[in-house]
């Protein structure tokens, strides 16, 4: 199986119960992410993305199209069996961590002291093995939020689906969700990654799709869509930043940004000129750039409905 | 059938604080029982037996018409439908739970019920056919309630209900009484209703064997329904 997630020209639109107006959450989506990748999934809010989740787990029907996840139609119980899935805004019962991811791992059809192990093992990944005792009721949004991780987990998923998995966690707990999904993607798990945290989808994601609107509009490679065309940053010190056409100067050294090929005609005249090459790269974006020139018209024109 | 069983004792577990509010009650007939001359108070005692059992018939309504709506708007019920756990299983385990819900409080009923009114007089039998004849119509109203709240909120849920099941009781009493078996809640709550110490120890089990099948068809209808329904949720 090649792929674990496959969308193929999924529409959904919702309509009220007597309005005729419909809105269309996605539009002609198409999309397959790969086994064993973390794949980053991005979009201002309202792009889509929790419908196109939603659906995939089965949670709503397609208005047209259909998709496949794991090489089972979209909702298929026994196939969720292989699949780990934390909502954004996780939501649980009261009851004590232990017994909660216990009670999850039962419907996935676990049990015995295979479940037992299991759910001490996943409480002890998220850090939370000294609250297991505790009433899930009485929890903060971030240790909540790592409950919902542990409950995701605890079927060894081949194919892990998170929606805003660190929203409510501090720069500690983030930095373990980061160790524990790359360890996952190490071991031939599959990561479907929605997040608002550009940084991190930046860090840990082999590939990234941008929704907008309902459609992607941006999909590739992480390092291929963070390579800014043919450039390349020199660093020099000891020249003026006058004499090179656009070179910024900040904190006593000058950044200069020339075509890859002319690079070498660059430094031969920064050496003429008695200035010290401090650095040489590849000119790299940031994908909140990227981001925001996917999404630059969303300010000015809604969501789009349709009659 | 385990998952079944395990949405069926959370739905339970969930409604604990209802449950122990409704066994104030039983607990209020209890107290009747230990305070009053149960012989010369036994009208009484039958009075607040009857309203107890009304209430359990209400509540079971309650029950059924919101649980969906409550797991959708807490948003939990996308941590179970996200295992292995299908639309039909899902229902199930809910119809499940509103009978367990229920048969926990008619159980309690019947044991204070036996004991005090058994102790005036009351057939102890006729005491537990009641009680069987108050679950099936629980299950029933509660299942008629669920189907309905897999596509209604649990306000329009509550009233469609209330006429589905009021609905055969009217014709029952405009047209005839065979009527009244056709949804047979009303049947059985009057049952139960009109129970006196005159009553004879087991009545007739038709009613309860047709408010059973019954809700196999609602609950099958239900979970038709449902499965074709969005469980779309609003981030807050």
């Amino acid at each position: 199986m090649r792929y674990a997630l496959e969308f193929d020209n999924v529409t959904k639109e919702y309509r009220g119960f007597a309005s005729k107006r419909r809105l269309r959450a996605l539009d002609g989506f198409s999309l397959t992410v790969e086994a064993g990748e973390i794949f980053g999934f991005l979009g201002p809010n309202g792009a889509g993305k929790s419908t196109a989740i939603h659906l995939a787990m089965g949670f709503m029907r397609p208005t047209s199209g259909a998709g496949r996840m794991l090489g089972e139609r979209f909702g298929h119980p026994g196939m969720r069996r292989r699949v780990g899935f934390l909502a954004e805004s996780v939501a649980l019962y009261h009851r004590r961590a232990e017994r909660l991811v216990r009670f999850y791992g039962a419907l996935n059809g676990m049990g015995g002291t295979h479940l037992e192990n299991r759910a001490r093992e996943v409480l002890e990944i998220v850090g939370l093995q000294d609250h297991a005792n505790r009433n899930a009721g009485k929890f903060s949004r971030g240790m909540l939020q790592r409950v919902g991780l542990a409950q995701a987990m605890v079927n060894d998923p081949e194919l892990l689906i998170l929606d805003e998995p660190t929203s409510a966690l501090d720069p500690l707990a983030r930095v373990m969700v980061r160790e524990l999904l790359l360890n996952a993607r190490n071991a031939g798990k599959t990561i479907f990654l929605s997040s608002h945290l550009l940084s991190e989808v930046e860090l840990i994601c082999d590939r990234v799709a941008v929704l907008h609107r309902g459609r992607l509009a941006r999909l590739g490679r992480t390092a291929d869509l963070l390579q800014a065309g043919d450039q390349t940053e020199i660093v020099v010190r000891a020249i003026a930043a006058n004499q090179f056409e656009g070179a910024v100067a900040r904190d006593g050294v000058v950044s200069i940004c020339v075509p890859s090929h002319s690079q070498r005609a660059a430094l031969e005249r920064i050496w003429s000129l008695g200035g010290e090459v401090v650095s040489v790269n590849p000119l790299r974006r940031s994908l909140e750039e990227i981001f925001l020139e996917v999404t630059a018209d969303s300010q000015s024109s809604p969501v789009k409905g349709i009659q | 059938m385990k998952p079944v069983l395990l949405i069926a004792i959370n739905f339970a577990r969930e409604q604990r604080w209802p449950i122990l509010t409704l066994l104030l009650w039983v607990l209020l007939l209890a107290f009747l029982g230990l305070v009053t001359d149960v012989h010369r108070q036994r009208e009484d005692l039958l009075f607040v037996f009857k309203q107890d059992a009304v209430y359990v018939l209400a509540f079971s309504v309650f029950f059924g018409g919101s649980a969906i709506y409550n797991e959708r708007r807490s948003r939990r019920i996308l941590g179970v439908l996200s295992k292995a756990v299908g639309r039909q299983q899902y229902l199930s385990g809910l119809v499940m739970g509103v009978t367990i819900a229920c048969a926990v409080y008619c159980f309690a009923l019947g044991m204070t019920g036996s004991w005090t009114l058994g102790e005036a007089g009351f057939s102890i039998a006729h005491v537990w056919f009641l009680m069987v004849c108050l679950l099936a119509a629980c299950a029933l109203a509660g299942t008629v309630a669920l189907m309905f709240s897999t596509f209604l909120n649990p306000f329009f849920a509550a009233g469609a209900t209330a006429i589905v099941l009021g609905l055969p009781a009217l014709a029952g009493q405009i047209v005839g009484p065979q009527w009244g078996y056709v949804i047979p809640v009303w049947e059985l709550g009057a049952t139960v209703v009109n129970s006196s110490f005159d009553s004879p120890g087991v009545g007739s089990w038709f009613p309860v064997a047709l408010a059973a099948a019954e809700t196999i068809v609602f609950w099958l209808l239900s979970a038709r329904i449902f499965a074709y329904v969005d469980i779309a949720v609003a981030v807050e």
